[in-house]
């Protein structure tokens, strides 16, 4: 459902959009913002603040725009989560790795996401808050082998001491590359087809939903 | 004697003088026979040249679009309009001057919104008498559903200040005689049925086609053609002045059928109606998505000078804001309809939480006033409020969009104050409003901006929004606008969620 974003009519550049999953204490927002710090600027953070952020990367000669929306892990709002979801290309699952019940939730997250996106979605399970191992209570083995029971990568980082984020993102970018390229082939070159499948119609839900993801990174 | 020979004199030459004037009557006559053919002569020698540069014009309109081999309908049509555009440019100068002033001036980037809203103006060129023909088409199909139900009270306030034929040409108010006559000779092809039932029941392409056909006179009464946009300006007054349960209410046809009828019965022609008025919608919204997208590639056609990436979105701004200003209310006047009941579900949690505090709505209390009073007469997030009420003014889905990206970065900049009003004492933290602070904050701020049909506007924004903006902080607005929407919706029911696919 969620194609590569690439960009079809002007050179290589992707753009992606990754949704950012996880309870309230697990600290995705400090996550997201240390990723997306620029420490020659100050004036890092977005409008929207952490709430969205975008990232511009440049990967073996590629360019990649990154846009991350945070959700809200709050329960209230969970019913809402797939209109953050759709046209993702890559999700960041966070918990605290001293909460047993944060690594609960992102089980319940990735069998929604599944269900919703399939398999073209790029899942990265991050276990946050290394920096307190002392108090682990989600053990590593069971994460990593969870992990890729569902196809999904394992990382461990500590927003605090700014460890595992940077790669994190960029594996993250790079598997996003492959699908997207691998998407491109299976499509032949059907460059031109943006056009006629450019809106999806999206009133009755029982209709499969065929929208490319955003496939113009000209604008925006 | 004398007097005898003077008097035929002068009768003598009176029957000259009439004589003279007769010959030069007819001389005269000879002459403007004369000219009146070497006028004709002219004429078709004119009209002959006009012919031939047609068919030059319709070859090269056929070179240009040769690559392509085989010729859909979509495609004759296309040509047409080009060769529309070619004869234009011919009789008028401007194009040629304009395409001039943007290859010397390649780096001014106003010029391209001044030669489209220009372009705009030009109520001749094809591209505006193609804009206008599609409004009008989108117009019919959403009159006799918006005009339907609703009650028939003979004084309504009428606003002419938004005539629609006013808002045909925001940008020149001068011209407005000229969209007058331009809009009269497209409304002679209408024929606008007040029947509901036949224009729902018939399939949508079955309409199509009969428009198509021309002038198929419809067995229906056939609104006053005249009137019929002010009828339709009535018809909003009275939507906005009702409350959306009673405006949509239907009161009309359906009242002779429930008299005699079981409610079961009555529910299911409700029932059958909401999804012929769907169905309605979805056909509407396509047609809107293929009319802008002609519009563009014509405009680009037009000007080839306009077919870069940038030039393409601001031209697509242009034509989105020309086609959307008079249709808005219309438009969303049947997206209410279909949301009626989620329009309901918003207005029940709004009556219930309208004085809820921001904490009762999940906003942790650092990031609101600990004492309400003393803001006297204030509230929290109240400039937010404000700057989200106005999303209803706009008319066009791109300042909608904009409206509530602005109403989400007010709400962090108050939340951004209220935090560091709890946190005096300490150095600013780094932690930043993430979506967790940002969507109770915009549930409280959408509650209090008592508007159900935010519901309706928004679904309506979510079909119109350009693909280009879905990733990017024009598309999180909008979904988070559209979470807190549904969150207030599911409020009332006390924690029992809508399906989310109701969203998708």
């Amino acid at each position: 459902m969620a194609a590569g974003g690439a960009g079809g009519n002007s050179g290589k550049t992707y753009s992606f959009k990754v949704v950012l999953l996880g309870e309230g204490c697990v600290g995705k927002t400090s996550l997201v913002l240390r990723y997306c710090e620029n420490k020659f600027n100050d004036k890092h953070i977005t409008t929207l603040q952490a709430s969205f952020l975008t990232k511009k990367l440049n990967i073996t000669g590629k360019r990649v725009n990154l846009a991350i929306w945070d959700t809200a892990g709050q329960e209230r709002f969970h019913a809402l989560g797939p209109i953050y979801y759709r046209d993702s290309n890559g999700a960041v699952l966070v918990y605290d790795i001293t909460d047993e019940d944060s690594f609960q939730k992102v089980k319940n997250w990735v069998k929604e996401l599944r269900k919703m996106l399939g398999n073209e979605i790029c899942l990265c399970i991050v276990g946050n808050k290394i920096d307190l191992d002392k108090d682990r209570h989600v053990s590593v083995e069971e994460a990593e082998s969870y992990a890729e029971s569902v196809g999904a990568k394992h990382y461990h980082t500590s927003a605090k001491l700014n460890k595992g984020i940077e790669e994190l993102f960029l594996d993250l970018c790079k598997r996003m590359m492959e699908t997207a390229q691998a998407e491109e082939r299976l499509k032949g070159n059907g460059a031109s087809q943006s056009a006629s499948s450019r809106r999806g119609v999206q009133i009755v839900d029982d209709e499969p939903q065929a929208t490319p993801a955003g496939g113009c990174c000209s604008s925006g | 004697m004398i007097p005898k020979m003077f008097r035929r004199q002068v009768e003598l030459r009176a029957y000259w003088r009439k004589l003279k004037a007769f010959v030069k009557k007819l001389s005269l006559q000879r002459q403007m026979m004369e000219n009146l053919i070497i006028a004709k002569a002219r004429q078709d020698a004119l009209q002959r040249k006009m012919e031939e540069r047609r068919l030059r014009l319709q070859e090269e309109a056929n070179r240009r679009f040769a690559a392509s081999g085989a010729m859909t309908a979509e495609e004759q049509e296309q040509r047409t309009l080009y060769t529309n555009v070619l004869e234009y440019e011919q009789d008028h100068d401007w194009p040629k001057l304009w395409k001039a002033n943007m290859k010397e001036n390649p780096d001014d980037v106003t010029l391209v919104s001044r030669l489209v809203s220009y372009l705009l103006s030009r109520c001749d060129h094809p591209v505006v008498k193609l804009l206008r023909k599609h409004q009008y088409r989108v117009y019919n199909g959403l009159y006799p559903i918006v005009s339907k139900g609703l009650p028939q009270s003979p004084a309504v306030l009428l606003r002419p200040s938004r005539s629609t034929h006013n808002l045909l040409h925001p940008e020149t108010k001068r011209k407005s005689t000229n969209t007058v006559s331009s809009g009269q000779s497209f409304s002679t092809s209408l024929s606008l049925s007040p029947s509901l039932s036949h224009d729902l029941n018939t399939n949508y392409d079955d309409d199509d086609e009969e428009e198509e056909e021309g002038e198929e006179p419809h067995t229906q009464l056939t609104v006053d053609r005249e009137n019929s946009f002010e009828d339709l300006e009535q018809f909003l007054t009275q939507l906005d002045l009702a409350p959306p349960h009673d405006s949509t209410d239907d009161t009309g046809s359906d009242s002779e059928l429930t008299c005699d009828t079981s409610m079961l019965k009555e529910g299911h022609i409700q029932e059958l109606e909401m999804r012929a008025m769907k169905e309605h919608l979805k056909a509407i919204v396509k047609d809107i998505h293929i009319a802008i997208d002609q519009l563009l590639s014509l405009c680009l056609l037009s000007f080839e000078c306009l077919n870069t990436a940038s030039s393409k979105d601001l031209c697509l701004a242009s034509i989105e804001e020309a086609f959307f200003t008079p249709l808005w209310s219309a438009l969303v006047a049947l997206f209410r309809k279909v949301n009626r009941e989620r329009e309901q579900a918003f207005e029940t949690s709004m009556k219930l939480y309208q004085d809820a505090s921001p904490g009762v709505l999940g906003v942790p209390s650092k990031l609101f006033p600990p004492e309400p009073d003393t803001l006297q007469g204030s509230y929290p997030y109240k400039s937010a409020v404000q700057e989200l009420k106005l999303l209803v003014k706009d008319c066009c889905p791109q300042k909608k969009l904009e409206c509530i990206v602005r109403t989400l970065r007010v709400i962090c900049a108050c939340a951004e104050d209220y935090r560091c009003l709890h946190e005096v004492d300490s150095a600013p933290k780094t932690a930043a409003i993430g979506a967790d602070d940002l969507l109770p904050i915009l549930s409280f701020v959408a509650l209090r901006c008592q508007c159900p049909q935010l519901v309706s506007e928004c679904a309506a924004l979510e079909e119109f929004i350009h693909e280009g903006y879905l990733i990017g902080e024009e598309g999180y607005c909008l979904t988070s606008m559209q979470s807190a929407l549904a969150y207030i919706e599911s409020l009332h029911t006390g924690g029992t969620y809508l399906p989310a696919d109701k969203l998708i």
